[in-house]
């Protein structure tokens, strides 16, 4: 039987991420080279926010789903149970305001704590989807976390950046030992790009005993990043190998085309204005290095020196605008999770992001502070099948 | 390897070569081609020579085809060499010539002076999405390819996507019979009628980053009807080989802008598929860094005297985009091609980008 699925968004509209995970159910989406249709059928949607160009009344009509004042009317479709059997909440190009630490406070928990009110009530759960990340609060995110295994659903988080194409198509190797890591971020309105983390981190964790956690994390910016570089305090070797698999040179190659080694020929402080070094310390003792680099480059790469291995890199293909077949491999992976209730990925991924970043923004907070994370004791492994 | 000699026919308002020659100062200019080979002596100085012949201004002729003078600069190239009774490895950028007698006896040239060729695309050696191979020795029943841009221009760069996966079937390349160019209305009729599979070019839609929505504001699979309001010049070029497989190349400029290559193959249920990546800059990329894995396969060739694919594969291609002009010159005829019995068998290893 068709599934039913529920949908809470802080915004639907044109290009937003709501519009690229919910469109897909309606209409379908490209898989494995065949236009594919979801088993599953949106009954219901919540929109927190109606701006102009708001889609989320003209797909109603159109589809045959009904739009709710109230989350738990949206699960409830209108009834006192829930009534669906999956649950998407999708977040992200709301107006929300942003908290001293420069974090936008999307609803995320909110939403997921009034979805875990009617799971209560109604004796009954379904898997919840959430996109980007659990919240921008790393005690919200584990409060998330913690309900899930309490009422024992499955629940999962996670951008479209760890399972798009790869150029190379990298994967590392299961077990593998990382010697130094270095991911390159780009674009966008924040400091640290939450994608990039998780990237980052979706590589990062196939090393040897799986993920420890971090135990200090620093952030720096400005010129002291590039002083880090010359201290020594992020791989240069590192920095060349993943911009050698960017697509997105910017300065002089947008002059006159030319290629150019960007971590060696010294464009990079003339080019970014606002460079942004984060430094993770694991509780195995691997380092690993964010540097955003907005201005320098468009795409996202990642290098790490593996032992025995060398050096291994990577691009993450963002899709070009209107960057559907982007969030096609993603819807993918909420579809499988909501059909056969199997995650296809760790929620421990994404409860790491949110801890991360949010400690990054302490330190920066904290003038760039080194700061302990006991928190961030997360601890997983990959299962078997994903290896 | 030292790039020491440049030889430039128009340097137009937007020339680049004054400023790279300043900029990299072993890099000299010459008047001519035969001075640039011989570093102004008289007799062949370098261990490698690439051609580029394309932009530029350049004479139309009556069937549409750019001039380009790449045969000509060939010519003076191997004057060269028979002068100074010795060959080194060219590359030629995309197909031999506009002309098919004129690529013939470039190609022939090469084999007489017995100097390693290899020409071609971009699009055989780029990152494919999925990073897939045709898997050798594959009954392949039909071949396609939805691409964009025009004739006489990027059909070869289709009828190289198409022509870097179907070498790799059972028995090799036969060679073409025939060839058959469908445009406008006759387009549309003929993919009406089933003249190609369906399946495939939705296959291959299904793998383009860059697909037109059948409506605006979604990104929904176009039905035939959304493509004739997206596509407003379509053309087919349909040929058969001399084993009796099909391929086809579709240019629909405005319904995509990337190339996606589609196969029925026997023991598969589902059309195998992929995107070959050229991600055209400004738009999605600042650099046109699908050209290093070609730059990779020259280097090698020069270092190596080997050419990491036939050239035989560009000399089909080179036949193919001559006789799909040709055919549409001749009102859309069916052409028959026995000068394109051209059979060859591919290097087993794949060659395209994926490390």
């Amino acid at each position: 039987m068709t599934q039913r699925l529920a949908v809470v968004t802080t915004a639907y509209r044109y290009q937003s991420h709501a519009q690229h995970l919910v469109d897909p159910f309606l209409t379908g989406y490209p898989r494995d080279g065949l236009w594919h249709r979801p088993d599953l059928r949106i009954v219901s949607l919540y929109a927190d926010q109606k701006p102009d160009g708001d889609l989320s009344a003209p797909r109603a009509a159109e589809f045959g789903f009904r739009l709710y004042p109230a989350i738990a009317e949206t699960l409830c479709c209108g009834g006192d149970k829930l009534a669906v059997d999956a649950v998407l909440i999708a977040a992200g190009h709301g107006q929300y305001p942003r908290n001293e630490k420069g974090q936008v406070l999307d609803p995320r928990y909110e939403f997921f704590a009034q979805c875990v009110d009617v799971f209560e009530r109604s004796r009954r759960t379904a898997p919840i989807y959430i996109y980007p990340h659990l919240s921008y609060s790393f005690e919200k995110a584990r409060w998330m976390a913690d309900a899930a295994l309490r009422l024992n659903f499955p629940l999962l988080a996670g951008s479209a950046l760890p399972v798009t194409w790869r150029l190379p198509d990298l994967e590392l190797p299961p077990g593998c030992g990382i010697e130094d890591a270095l991911m390159v971020g780009a674009g966008g309105p924040d400091a640290v790009d939450d994608r990039a983390l998780e990237a980052m981190q979706s590589m990062l964790e196939r090393r040897r005993g799986g993920e420890t956690g971090v135990k200090a994390v620093c952030m720096i910016e400005g010129d002291e990043v590039w002083q880090a570089g010359r201290d020594g305090r992020w791989p240069p070797e590192l920095l060349g190998a993943a911009l050698s698999r960017s697509d997105t040179p910017q300065g002089l190659t947008l002059q006159d085309g030319r290629p150019q080694d960007l971590a060696a020929n010294g464009e990079l402080p003339k080019l970014v204005p606002k460079p942004a070094a984060c430094f993770f310390e694991y509780r195995d003792g691997l380092r690993a290095t964010l540097l955003m680099l907005t201005g320098a480059v468009r795409d996202f790469t990642f290098a790490a020196r593996l032992k025995d291995l060398g050096i291994l890199s990577t691009q993450f293909l963002l899709t070009p605008e209107p960057n559907a077949p982007g969030s096609a491999r993603l819807v993918r992976h909420i579809e499988e999770m909501f059909l056969t209730g199997r995650k296809p990925y760790p929620l421990e991924r994404s409860l790491m992001v949110c801890g991360m970043l949010e400690s990054c923004l302490d330190s920066r907070g904290q003038g760039s502070k080194r700061l302990e994370t006991p928190h961030l004791d997360v601890q997983y492994q990959l299962p078997g099948h994903l290896l | 390897m030292d790039l020491v000699a440049l030889y430039v026919d128009q340097a137009g308002e937007n020339d680049l070569s004054r400023g790279r020659a300043r900029r990299f100062p072993s890099m000299r200019i010459y008047p001519t081609i035969a001075e640039a080979l011989t570093l102004g002596t008289n007799q062949l100085a370098v261990d490698g020579v690439v051609l580029v012949g394309e932009h530029g201004n350049y004479p139309r002729n009556e069937k549409g085809q750019t001039r380009y003078p790449r045969h000509e600069f060939f010519e003076q190239i191997v004057r060269v060499f028979r002068d100074s009774r010795r060959s080194v490895p060219v590359f030629n950028d995309k197909h031999l010539s506009w002309n098919w007698d004129w690529a013939r006896q470039m190609y022939d040239q090469s084999r007489e002076l017995d100097f390693p060729l290899m020409a071609g695309s971009s699009l055989p050696v780029t990152w494919r999405i999925p990073s897939v191979e045709m898997p050798l020795g594959a009954v392949i029943r039909e071949a396609l390819c939805v691409c964009y841009g025009g004739v006489d221009s990027y059909d070869f760069h289709g009828l190289e996507t198409i022509q870097c996966m179907v070498e790799r079937r059972q028995g090799g390349e036969t060679g073409v019979q025939w060839l058959q160019a469908y445009r406008g209305e006759r387009f549309w009729q003929a993919c009406q009628d089933g003249v190609w599979p369906r399946d495939l070019m939705t296959a291959a839609l299904c793998r383009s980053h860059t697909l037109a929505s059948g409506r605006p504001g979604f990104h929904a699979l176009p039905s035939l009807e959304d493509m004739r309001r997206l596509v407003q010049d379509p053309v087919a070029y349909r040929y058969r080989h001399h084993d009796g497989l099909f391929s086809t190349m579709l240019l629909m400029d405005g319904l995509v802008r990337d190339f996606n290559f589609a196969a029925s193959i026997d023991g598969r249920q589902d059309p195998f598929s992929t995107q070959l990546y050229l991600p055209m800059p400004p738009a999605r990329t600042s650099l046109a860094s699908f050209f290093s894995p070609l730059v990779h396969h020259m280097e090698r060739m020069f270092l190596t005297g080997k050419p990491s694919y036939p050239v035989e594969r560009t000399l089909l291609t080179t036949g193919l985009t001559a006789a799909g002009v040709e055919s549409l010159f001749r009102n859309q005829a069916r052409y028959e091609t026995p000068h394109l019995a051209i059979a060859y068998h591919p290097r087993p290893e794949s060659t395209f980008w994926r490390t």
